[in-house]
């Protein structure tokens, strides 16, 4: 029964030098292994999607006119909400920094319905687990005097845009 | 030429014969009637050849392993039937899914309840797995040899969660919506690559239809082969190492002491002995020692049977009294409150409440990795095959504990959470 699979030394390598046939074995399961590690990484490639099919980050609300002072308008479908005192302007994000639930207005700010996260007025985190205070918007006037938001640039925290 | 023609049969005979001679072309064997042909159906069946021929007594103890492995199979099969037809009616695109379910509601036949089949059998599976998972840890059975078999139970453990999260989203309803939001944010919380991870599952930035339609492909495709290939490694396993743990003492121990020998001092150098000079006694053993199987058919197979019955039932009774949940179409401006996960991650979610890293990455993956490190790290012999062993106090201790932290987890994430995850009383 006992049947000796392996392959004597010798035939292996010829003077301690590796034999040509061990160097091919090398070379295949390296060739093979290479080749599988390539195309699971192309698969990556693959699914990773190259173009996305949200909103713009970039866009305009309206004009000044329309957030009269002591406004605190929350722009659902753009994700911020626009707070205005007197001739100050500002753009803050309502997406809730813990988990990414929309945040609604609450007494003392804003409150998040997924994990109990509070912040205050400005967006400062005031309790639950929430790690970071909501993101504030760079806010600009364009040329045509349309109110513009870019979500791509934060900005600190109280610094408005002045009208 | 043969030698002999056999004699030719009539046509009426021929005729007669043609029902039995088709039903013989397929079932090779009669119905067993001897031991003999009992181990032929283990052989010559393509259903039952995963079969062992003899199974031990141990493996046939209902209060042993109330059968909770063959009933997360049952699930499983019953969820790829549900499945699969309801696929007939689905679209995955955000403007068609929520009218499809009112559809299934409203104009398909038997569409409530394969659906209501489809939900309460992917909430009992995850229930089972577990349950499953927590047999084999409290009667010791990841031991050496089924190390590796425990393994590849926790990655099905993994993959039955991923198929249920996945599943979610397909209704396009509030919850789906909701859940799926909270659930890949917390995969963004992962170190270096969440972030990246966030972005393949989603397809984009946000929960859309880039991916509902990558959450679809994955549940009806993806996680479901590499399901069926886990499992498919996991039976063979189960054979190749052994069938179901037992304790020590279920086998009984041959003792080459108790055999009777002649001493080598009486034998003569020069004379040549057959071996029955040698022992006294009985030569074989065979027959003198208590045989603790029994034949798969009808034993083991009538279990089955009977196990799938049920399951089944349970299943269609449930179905028939509840209809699965269906909340209002995606609102993706306003989550509802409390926005909830299915109960099984409410545990999660709970924790999650504290922190989004440690309860959503660090204390799972943590649990994850002492689960799938277990049969390496617990190596001691003692305990196999008895529930809370004595010799296992210490491991199945700390098990306990982690199952009983997370129960309470799911209890007060359950039904003392209310409006923006304030501490409620449910009284």
């Amino acid at each position: 029964m006992a049947v000796n699979l392996k392959r004597t030394s010798a035939e292996d390598s010829e003077g301690g030098r590796t034999s040509r046939r061990r160097m091919l074995g090398w070379l295949t399961g390296a060739g093979l292994a290479g080749s599988a590690g390539l195309s699971a990484v192309s698969n990556f490639v693959f699914i990773k999607p190259r173009a996305t099919y949200g909103q713009p980050q970039r866009f305009s609300v309206g004009k000044p006119e329309d957030f009269p002072s002591g406004t605190r308008a929350i722009l659902a479908p753009r994700g911020i909400c626009i707070v205005r005192e007197g001739s100050k302007l500002a753009a803050i994000s309502i997406t809730c920094t813990h988990l990414g639930c929309t945040v609604g207005a609450a007494d003392t700010g804003f409150a998040c319905p997924c994990h109990g996260s509070r912040f205050d007025q400005d967006g400062n985190v005031t309790g639950g687990p929430a790690p970071r205070p909501l993101p504030w918007f760079q806010v600009t006037l364009a040329p045509n005097g349309e109110i513009e938001v870019d979500k791509d640039i934060e900005i600190a925290p109280g610094s408005y845009l002045t009208i | 030429m043969s030698l002999s023609t056999p004699p030719k049969a009539s046509f009426l005979a021929s005729l007669k014969a043609f029902p039995s001679t088709i039903w013989k072309s397929i079932f090779r064997n009669p119905l067993p009637s001897n031991d003999l042909e009992r181990s032929a159906t283990s052989f010559t069946n393509f259903f039952l050849h995963i079969h062992p021929v003899k199974v031990h007594k141990n493996s046939l103890r209902p209060l042993y392993t109330f059968g909770l492995g063959l009933i997360s199979f049952f699930l499983f099969v019953i969820l790829i039937v549900t499945g699969i037809l309801l696929m007939f009616y689905y679209v995955p695109a955000t403007s068609q899914a929520y009218d499809r379910m009112l559809d299934l509601r409203g104009s398909v036949a038997f569409g409530t309840l394969l659906r209501n089949m489809h939900r309460w059998g992917a909430h009992g599976m995850v229930a089972i797995v577990f349950l499953h998972l927590c047999r084999v840890f409290l009667t010791g059975s990841y031991k050496k040899p089924r190390e590796f078999n425990w393994v590849v139970g926790v990655i099905l453990f993994l993959l039955t969660l991923f198929m249920s999260f996945t599943g979610y989203l397909l209704p396009w309803d509030q919850l789906a919506f909701w859940a799926i939001t909270v659930g890949t944010a917390i995969a963004g919380y992962a170190p270096v690559v969440g972030k990246d991870i966030q972005f393949l599952l989603m397809g984009g930035t946000s929960v859309g239809q880039e991916a509902l339609l990558r959450f679809y492909v994955l549940h009806v495709a993806v996680l479901p082969a590499v399901l069926t290939l886990m499992i498919a490694i996991h039976f063979w396993r189960i054979r190749k190492d052994g069938g179901l743990s037992r304790p020590e003492d279920a086998d009984p121990v041959i003792s080459l002491e108790a055999m009777p020998t002649v001493k080598a001092s009486v034998l003569e150098p020069k004379k040549t002995y057959g071996l029955q000079g040698l022992v006294r006694g009985p030569l074989t053993k065979v027959g003198e020692i208590p045989d603790n199987t029994v034949f798969s058919w009808p034993n083991l197979f009538l279990a089955e049977l009977f196990t799938f019955v049920v399951t089944l039932s349970a299943i269609l009774v449930v179905s028939l009294l509840f209809n699965a949940p269906l909340e209002e179409p995606v609102n993706a401006l306003h989550p509802p409150n409390p926005a909830k996960a299915p109960w099984y991650f409410l545990g999660l979610q709970e924790m999650v409440s504290y922190s989004a890293f440690w309860g959503g990455i660090g204390v799972p993956t943590i649990f994850v990795l002492l689960l799938l490190g277990a049969p390496y790290l617990d190596r001691g012999p003692g305990g196999v095959g008895k529930w809370f062993s004595r010799d296992r106090l210490l491991a199945n201790t700390i098990f306990i504990t982690f199952v009983v932290a997370n129960i309470i987890f799911v209890i007060i994430g359950t039904f003392f959470r209310g409006a923006n995850w304030a501490f409620v009383t449910p009284w």
